[in-house]
């Protein structure tokens, strides 16, 4: 099934092999199909086979008895994916709600961990400290731990008589009933201007089923800790990303601009920070194409609650699915998210792409490994 | 990181010296930054561990204290007779073993044919090794239920493990290194009449053990860590592994209370391997996150 | 990425999948619409259930091993960490226990898409079941299940910080008005007065207090948006945002009887398995139990039930039968009661209960005003959205609550 592939254009980059006799190629023909027979027999049975399953499922109405594949289970089109975002229910509402938490979600998570990723590689970066090793890997030490087991932890730090409200009395602050507290953190702000009742313009209607001031929620409390958590436990990857890229910048150029006297912010404003654009762009990249994937958080620390208001896309696909038997719209729901995340991959790309020459150029970053957080 | 704010230059210092009571302010904020940090970051752990000794009534009152008072070991008692997990952590064990063994075998299989060998499909082969690690893995939690299913291995142990056998991350990892071998020695075995398999499996593999090692410790990792896939591959709580039975200890449904040391102390038995690790092969952990932006 | 490898890429997988997939159809669970092929002899029969603790999964797995014993088969009692969720992939996965728990909240679901074998006509004196239980597991007319037990509602008041509090017998609310009154003296002494579970099984007792109720009696029409409902809802709103009640989440607790266990509330609104709850973790808390109080439309409780379903695919139904008979006798539910707390579903050990439990009167009196669970089929999630709305009832507005619940309800219930 291989015989319609361009191999002849392909430039075969690194140290390839020298062209040999017809023999030996055959053989290495054979061998190589033989080398990657297992991967390519997991990965397509176990991620492409499954994708393609999915999308007849969600063109059904399968309700978990028996097989999908069977002529009993009724076709339904595209009636799952309309229920979600054209007919006035509670499927739209849902996902709606989700997207709305999710979007809150990367809008804080990507921006935070992104600074504080670089603002730690800027600091461990220093020449002139000692010591930077131990607190390297102190920053990064919660990425490699397990998901659930600090979700665990947060779970208790953010207690209502836990760590983080006792740290807050000490400064005199009466801390939130975080997992129990559904208010949106902007509605909450509106409400310290003075803003309690919603004005009835907000109120009267708004796109997709949700008013607009629900859409202007803001994060609820609830979803702040979760933040914290995702924020904590990511920034310390990227900082490594952002120090091999600090790692690479000339100190030459650096001290240069030291002797022009440019100040450290503009030094970091017009030196160093175009020098590690590319990896500025595959930490966001990938902050972006990671948050919207939140899943194992919300599982472990709230299940969607209060209010639903840390339901997010993933979490509610699995739920649709696992708690209600409706695979379709569970399926269908996936497959939104699945399209939110390319999507985004090549809005972000371009962008990317078309305000760096350099980068595209070199396209170095094209393909790199995106690692799921 | 500190915007410092220079001072007007005073005329009868100097350069020198101002630059250097400059340098000395901006150590002293870099530290306090990172201790700042290194608090932030480490602290939680520190709770974790001194309240997974505490008694409840203790950890309520003084969940910020790492000193547990009185001293219990309680919660521990109750981890192995109240729960199991003893049986997760076989579980765990188990997966993670196979799951390492299969990925660095089978990985370093592919990343050596996409590498070196020429056969035909080679190229788009490896554009869609590219394009699945691009898949969103919790996007994949029905489908991968589907397939499970159909195939008729959902609640097994080969549900649980053969699905994580090969990661396309992984390939990519071990195709990138072996390029950076030089191909002259494998030259040399062939001409000497080795098989592929033979220079692959005698040759390549010793001069590629660096890369071998990473891809050990990510799986390693990766698979003790894993959590959604238990959750749509298996139900039976026989084959629960420790991320599901922790989950579980802490979301279901038993009505047992907050237990907070309990919960605690089995979330730190759980991080404490990948925990050692960390600490012993740190250099390998920081050089696969720096391989993101070196190569490419 | 370059878009021609992109279009390589995709006729690659395709060509891949399709290859893969013609060598993966064939394999699989079998799909029979018929009966599943029975095995006859000693069975190995699973038996999930959602326990209630420790004493529950004990309980159970004793008596599950005596009739094991006996009969000669062999039993696996797994308590489930998450009923719904396990059973659920159970049942698509083909491979469900043989016997589970089915709470009344999701019979319909079971039942409407034949996973459960309705096996009421096999089970021996049904007519001495409540009729309600009854009623509450029947579909389509057919007896599907053998209830299990029942519990209903009551008021749980600790009885030492009561005191403290101040408080007497004559302080015991047994209205609306008096709840208000006692809580408020409560708060004044720096306590939380009332653990309230945030989820239509507590709630859902004021509405039957003033007269209301989700669903209509036959249980085809959503009734949440009525004035009674309102008010009822507006009550417990009050409640809430005055600080008179507290949510379990906000006194750092997972259930109203464990925030009542550590003495952080004074009063809890639970059902019978408090008991059981309260004595193995905290054995030392004095406590009596009273009825609920009454609203402005007379004394109203919940009632919940969970029968013993048998799965239409287990290859062992007659067993599963055997075993459920065994459960569900007189003398073995009393076993049951006396050790988790739950009440029996059989009339004929009603006297038997009451003789032996006395202190339990608030809970069984309850069966006369009590009502029985939504029991629709596709209302999970409009249940779970109603929920959504009592959680934030704090801030949000009672009457949209109700509307959105008649809305939802009545589109799933439409299809």
């Amino acid at each position: 099934m291989a015989t319609e592939a361009p191999a002849a254009r392909v430039v075969v980059r690194g140290g390839a092999p020298r062209r040999r006799g017809r023999g030996t190629r055959s053989s290495e023909n054979l061998a190589g199909w033989l080398f990657v027979a297992p991967v390519v027999a997991i990965l397509g049975l176990f991620l492409l086979l499954p994708i393609l399953m999915a999308l007849w499922v969600s063109l059904t109405d399968w309700n978990g008895q028996g097989s999908p594949f069977t002529r009993n289970v009724p076709f339904v089109g595209v009636e799952n994916y309309t229920r979600l975002f054209a007919e006035d229910g509670l499927a739209r509402r849902d996902l709606m709600t989700s997207l709305r938490n999710n979007i809150y979600y990367v809008g804080i998570v990507v921006p935070a961990q992104t600074i504080l990723a670089l603002g730690l590689a800027l600091v461990v970066n220093n020449r002139m400290l000692k010591g930077k090793g131990f607190f390297r890997s102190a920053f990064y030490f919660p990425s490699v731990t397990s998901s659930v087991a600090i979700s665990v932890v947060f779970l208790f730090l953010f207690a209502n008589s836990g760590a983080v409200n006792k740290l807050l009395s000490l400064f005199g602050v009466a801390g939130p009933q975080w997992f129990a507290d559904s208010r949106g953190v902007l509605h909450l702000l509106l409400g310290a201007l003075g803003v309690d009742d919603p004005p009835a313009a907000l109120t009267g209607g708004g796109p997709f089923g949700l008013s607009w001031w629900e859409w202007l929620s803001g994060p609820s409390v609830a979803m702040v800790s979760i933040i914290t958590l995702v924020v904590w436990t990511t920034s310390g990857t990227f900082m490594l990303m952002f120090l091999a890229a600090l790692q690479n910048v000339p100190v030459t150029l650096d001290e240069a601009s030291t002797l022009d006297g440019a100040g450290r912010w503009q030094r970091l404003r017009y030196v160093t920070l175009p020098m590690i654009r590319p990896t500025m762009f595959l930490v966001v990249t990938l902050g972006l194409i990671g948050s919207w994937q939140v899943f194992d958080q919300v599982y472990v620390m709230s299940q969607g609650d209060p209010a639903k208001t840390t339901l997010t896309p993933a979490y509610l696909s699995y739920r649709t699915a696992f708690r209600e038997f409706d695979y379709g719209s569970g399926a269908a729901i996936s497959f939104v998210l699945f399209l939110i995340i390319i999507v985004l991959t090549l809005i972000q790309r371009r962008v990317m792409a078309d305000r760096d020459p350099v980068a595209r150029r070199r396209g170095r970053w094209r393909r790199r490994v995106p690692e799921g957080s | 990181m500190a915007v410092l704010t220079d001072r007007p230059p005073v005329a009868a210092k100097p350069a020198r010296r101002r630059r250097a009571r400059r340098s000395l302010v901006s150590r002293v904020l870099g530290y306090a930054t990172l201790i700042f940090f290194g608090l932030v970051f480490l602290y939680p752990f520190v709770i974790q561990l001194g309240n997974s000794f505490k008694t409840e009534p203790d950890a309520a009152a003084n969940p910020l204290s790492p000193i547990p008072d009185p001293l219990t070991l309680a919660g521990f008692e109750r981890i192995f007779a109240g729960t199991n997990f003893p049986l997760w952590l076989g579980n765990s064990l188990l997966v993670t073993v196979l799951v390492t063994v299969g990925r660095v075998f089978f990985d370093s299989l592919a990343g050596y044919a996409l590498a070196r060998l020429r056969f035909r499909g080679r190229s788009w082969l490896f554009a869609m090794v590219v394009a699945v690690m691009a898949v969103p893995p919790v996007v994949l939690l029905i489908p991968k239920f589907l397939v499970l299913n159909q195939l008729g291995i959902y609640n097994s142990y080969s549900g649980l493990i053969v699905p994580l056998l090969a990661d396309a991350a992984g390939v990519f990892i071990m195709k990138q290194f072996f390029e950076s071998i030089p191909v002259s020695v494998e030259e040399a075995a062939r001409i000497d009449g080795a098989s592929v398999f033979r220079t692959f499996w005698s040759v390549v593999l010793p001069m590629a053990k660096p890369a071998l090692i990473t891809l050990t410790i990510l799986s390693f990792q990766g698979s003790w860590n894993e959590f959604p896939h238990s959750l749509v591959a298996v139900q039976d709580p026989d084959l629960f592994t420790l991320p599901r039975g922790l989950a579980d200890l802490v979301s279901g449904s038993l009505g047992k209370g907050s237990q907070y040391p309990l919960k605690l102390g089995a979330a730190l038995l759980a991080t404490i391997p990948v925990a050692i690790i960390f600490v012993v092969f740190q250099r390998y952990f920081v050089r696969d996150a720096n391989d993101g932006s070196d190569k490419g | 990425m370059a878009p021609r490898p992109l279009a390589r890429v995709a006729v690659a997988g395709l060509a891949a999948v399709a290859l893969l997939g013609s060598a993966a159809c064939g394999s699989g669970f079998d799909d029979s619409s018929e009966g599943t092929a029975q095995s006859s002899g000693p069975a190995s029969l699973q038996i999930l259930i959602g326990s209630s603790g420790d004493a529950e999964t004990k309980a159970v797995q004793d008596a599950a091993a005596k009739w094991a014993g006996e009969s000669g088969n062999t039993a696996t009692v797994t308590p489930a960490q998450d009923l719904t969720q396990q059973l659920g992939q159970g049942l698509a996965g083909g491979t469900p226990p043989d016997v589970f728990y089915v709470d009344a909240a999701q019979f319909a679901d079971y039942a409407s898409v034949g996973a459960l074998e309705p096996y009421g006509d096999k089970i021996s004196n049904t007519g001495d079941f409540y009729e309600s239980l009854r009623t509450a597991f029947t579909y389509d007319g057919k007896l599907y299940c053998a209830p299990k037990d029942f519990s209903t509602l009551a008021l749980q008041i600790n009885t030492d910080l009561w005191t403290k509090a101040g408080l007497t017998d004559a302080d015991i609310p047994t209205t609306w008005d008096q709840l208000t009154a006692t809580a408020q003296k409560i708060k004044a002494k720096g306590q939380v007065p009332l653990a309230l579970g945030d989820t239509r099984d507590r709630v859902g007792a004021f509405m039957v207090q003033n007269g209301g109720w989700l669903m209509s009696e036959d249980g085809k029409q959503p009734t949440a948006d009525t004035p009674e409902n309102l008010a009822a809802l507006q009550y417990v709103k009050d409640l809430v945002t005055k600080g008179l009640a507290q949510y379990p989440k906000q006194l750092d607790a997972g259930w109203s009887g464990e925030a009542f266990g550590r003495g952080k509330a004074v009063m809890t609104i639970e059902g019978n398995w408090i008991k059981g709850a309260l004595q193995n973790d905290f054995p030392n808390v004095k406590y009596q139990v009273v009825p609920l109080p009454a609203g402005p439309k007379g004394p109203g409780t919940l009632s919940f039930t969970q029968c013993w379903g048998i799965a239409a695919k287990s290859k062992y139904k007659e067993q599963a039968i055997k075993f459920v008979e065994a459960m569900t006798a007189g003398e073995q539910q009393m076993a049951f009661a006396r050790a988790f707390g739950v009440m029996p579903s059989r009339q004929s050990v009603h006297d038997q209960y009451v003789s032996a439990f006395p202190a339990d009167k608030p809970f069984i009196d309850g069966v006369e005003y009590a009502q029985g669970p939504v029991n629709a089929p596709k209302m999970d999630s409009v249940l779970r959205d109603l929920e959504a709305g009592l959680q934030a009832l704090s801030t949000g507005d009672p009457k949209t609550i109700l509307a959105n619940f008649d809305k939802n309800a009545k589109a799933a219930l439409g299809d």
